[in-house]
């Protein structure tokens, strides 16, 4: 028996190239393991937004799950945040359900029958379905219609798809398309722009806010802000989308065509000088320039302080976390740290980050998350000053740990900004605790 | 409406149930599902996931996997996990995506006890049923594959069955049993599913008794009298002194207990103990005839419970936090005992 966990180099990875990535770290090729470092982003618990969850981004919106027990179970913990528990509803399938697909002549009685023990009107209904129904190939554009037709309201799909979460359109990325798919043409404002991707407010001092408004525009709408239903039908009225997720490029390509906004899609990245080129682009691609030097001063002077202070600084990175693991551990070894080990997933997107981490880094490990074999990880094999996520933390229990999940969402300069001011924060109380 | 529920959230269901009779026993768990099965039991139904390490996983099916049946990937995939984690046996767990298809277990297990090289048990869930339908066939399941003829009965050792921190409620739950059970004289008590590995469930026919906590454990208790001619006790033994504290001081009232079976029960007789007292016990799970007084209710829909409570004038209501959600009416005395299958809280 091995009973040894699986890692390759990046040297050894980026040497593979994006077409020899080993069967260990594609989890179609082997069992999942689901460790508590897995289930903080990998599961229908995990925190911050899942399908359910995010289906509830309209505001005044309820949910119905239509699934089996199982597939709702979980919900009872979401039930218990805050706004939550008036909202979710559940018809549940029995087994001659999920063989003949007899439940969908249930789901517009029901949606009628939650409707009407509402006190307040829901502004829409969002049905949540799951694997069952995938399977079953249920067309549940028309079971929303029939449903809407009956209750009153507006129904809307909400894909919980788990089986084609590698596929091209994932759970996550369908219910951005959904929660966006009641906005009708406006007349345009030429002040107004839509920032899409997140399903929980970007930070107050993100800089993007402050350009914006330089630039003239006068209402910047995030659905996580929208107060009312109302104000979730005036995000029709945005010149341009800014697309800040990539899981939400399908949503607003379903905008442009339907409602005629473009959009540009920016990334969030923690490499200083890419997010000043990403600024400079988008500048072009607007036709004005973009003064981003005071905001570039603060997050450089942020680093600088860390890394002065914590100078080659031994860094775990995961992926529970809001970042890419790969382009924040590129930034991290770019600043002048080290990064032992990274748990994430090894796509072929992410193979320009490989090769340049490898050519800096070339003995950081590259784990996954979902292998079996982490079953055995033993965290005193590995060295680590400080874990990035969530999962990391799992991983290096005694080891000074910034979760970096939260659901606000940071972004370019303010974010990085943020990231090593809560790094530095955290190194302090450690270091002060050994003081004392 | 049947099936609606516009108050409370479903219970655990017969995945997490088995899951949860395998999660001590050494084996390898493979949740036949494309991942949210198992986190929903390893994330929410089984809080032993966050102290103890145990080997279960998904089998990570995606759509092609369902669609064109393809069980061998599925075989190739355990096998190369048995060769990388240790392992007595295997089990594949059923969930809404094998029963769709309609999965052939049967043949599954065969296929793979032959190329993995390991025992195999499957058992059928299918997502739509309770936890203890799940833990039920799972307890079957490993006595009927493990546990070993021509063994000679031993009169200091017991088996304890229904013993999961879905039915408990705690995850020490084993270690208070153990401590009950040693005051009665037991040195061996195996404690299946909490505390005690697959050795026991191959010795389950030494116990000179079986101690049944749960309704889940009850067929496996008679099939281990069939077979072993084991006697069996059902009863919890559980039971703080601060809450039969509060039980004697209903004594007099009408109370309705809401839980699993055997605990219900065993708060009603500690009710009467203290004097005569209208008790109905109520459940949402398996109402067994063992047990089952005249008066006692199985709930199966929202609706019937609001009703049901509505009209029986109850002073006293002792049930999951949860529970009282549906209950928008009532003004009564409601005493939470939490059901961990319920809201997914340790007592």
């Amino acid at each position: 028996m091995e009973k040894e966990v699986y890692y390759i180099t990046a040297a050894e990875l980026a040497e593979r190239g994006r077409d020899g990535i080993p069967d260990e770290l594609q989890s179609s090729k082997h069992l999942i393991y689901s460790s508590p470092a897995t289930l903080s982003f990998n599961s229908p618990g995990a925190q911050g937004f899942g399908v359910k969850r995010a289906g509830l981004a309209v505001p005044g919106s309820v949910e119905l799950l239509v699934a089996p027990g199982c597939c709702g179970r979980n919900t009872t913990m979401l039930s218990e945040l805050g706004g939550y528990s008036e909202r979710f509803f559940y018809l549940l399938m029995d087994d001659t359900d999920i063989v003949t697909g007899r439940h969908l002549n249930k789901i517009s009685k029901a949606v009628k029958e939650v409707v009407d023990s509402l006190e307040e009107r829901p502004s829409a209904v969002m049905i949540c379905i799951t694997c069952v129904d995938a399977l079953l190939g249920t067309d549940m554009d028309r079971v929303c219609r029939k449903a809407s037709d009956y209750a009153g309201v507006p129904v809307l799909p909400c894909y919980m798809y788990a089986l084609t979460r590698e596929g091209r359109v994932p759970p996550m990325t369908a219910v951005r398309k959904s929660v966006y798919s009641l906005l009708e043409k406006r007349e345009k404002k030429s002040t107004t722009v839509n920032l899409l991707g997140e399903f929980a407010p970007f930070l107050d001092d993100t800089e993007l806010y402050e350009i914006l408004r330089g630039l003239g525009v006068k209402k910047i709408n995030e659905i996580s802000r929208c107060k009312d239903f109302e104000e979730y039908l005036s995000m029709a009225e945005a010149n341009f989308n800014l697309v800040l997720n990539p899981e939400c490029r399908l949503a607003a390509e379903d905008i442009r065509k339907r409602l005629d906004i473009p959009g540009i899609e920016l990334t969030r990245l923690y490499q200083i000088d890419k997010i000043h080129r990403q600024y400079e682009l988008l500048g072009g691609a607007l036709g004005v320039k973009i003064d981003d030097g005071k905001y570039y001063e603060a997050a450089m002077e942020a680093v600088e302080r860390f890394s002065q202070k914590y100078p080659e600084t031994v860094f775990a990175i995961g992926e529970c976390l809001n970042g890419g693991s790969f382009e924040l551990a590129l930034a991290l070894l770019r600043y002048g740290h080290h990064v032992s080990e990274i748990y994430g997933t090894v796509s072929s997107e992410n193979f320009i980050y490989i090769k340049k981490i490898a050519a800096i880094s070339p003995d950081t490990r590259i784990y996954t998350n979902l292998s079996p074999t982490m079953l055995y990880y033993d965290c005193g094999e590995g060295k680590a000053d400080i874990t990035i996520g969530k999962d990391a933390e799992y991983y290096h229990p005694n080891c000074v740990n910034v979760p970096w999940n939260q659901e606000r969402q940071p972004f370019g300069y303010s974010g990085l900004r943020h990231l090593f001011e809560e790094l530095e924060e955290a190194m302090d109380k450690t270091a002060e605790g050994r003081t004392r | 409406m049947k099936g609606l529920l516009k108050y409370l959230s479903p219970f655990a269901p017969d995945q997490s149930g088995a899951a949860s009779v395998l999660y001590e026993l050494g084996g390898i768990t493979v949740i036949c599902d494309a991942g949210g099965c198992t986190g929903n039991i390893c994330g929410f139904d089984e809080p032993r996931w966050f102290v103890r390490k145990s080997a279960i996983f998904s089998a990570g099916l995606r759509d092609m996997d369902a669609i064109l049946g393809r069980d061998d990937r599925l075989v190739e995939k355990l096998k190369d996990t048995a060769k990388k984690v240790d392992a007595e046996f295997a089990a594949v767990i059923g969930t809404p995506v094998p029963a769709v298809i309609a999965t052939d277990f049967q043949a599954l297990k065969r296929m793979a006890e032959k190329r993995c090289g390991i025992p195999v048990i499957t058992v059928e869930c299918t997502g739509t049923r309770i936890y203890d339908e799940g833990e039920e066939e799972t307890y079957l399941e490993l006595f009927r594959k493990f546990a070993e003829d021509q063994k000679e009965v031993n009169a200091k050792t017991i088996g304890v069955l229904g013993a999961t921190p879905l039915d408990l409620g705690s995850i020490h739950a084993d270690r208070e049993i153990h401590e009950v059970l040693s005051k009665q004289g037991y040195e061996n008590v195996f404690c299946y599913g909490m505390g005690s590995g697959l050795e026991a469930v191959k010795n389950a026919g030494t116990a000179a008794k079986n101690l049944v906590v749960a309704p889940a454990g009850l067929k496996a208790a008679q099939y281990l009298q069939k077979r072993f001619g084991t006697p069996y006790e059902v009863s919890y033994p559980l039971l703080g002194e601060e809450i039969k504290e509060q039980l004697h001081k209903l004594a007099g009232k009408k109370v309705l207990v809401v839980h699993q079976q055997t605990a219900a029960n065993e708060i009603r007789k500690e009710i009467r103990r203290a004097g005569e007292a209208d008790v109905t016990a109520a459940t949402w799970f398996m109402l067994t005839e063992e047990g089952k007084e005249p008066q006692d209710v199985q709930l199966t829909t929202e609706k019937q419970f609001a009703e049901y409570v509505e009209q029986g004038g109850f002073d006293v209501i002792i049930g999951d936090r949860l529970l009282k959600r549906a209950l928008r009416t009532y003004q009564g005395e409601y005493i939470a005992v939490s059901h961990f299958a319920v809201s997914g809280e340790l007592g």
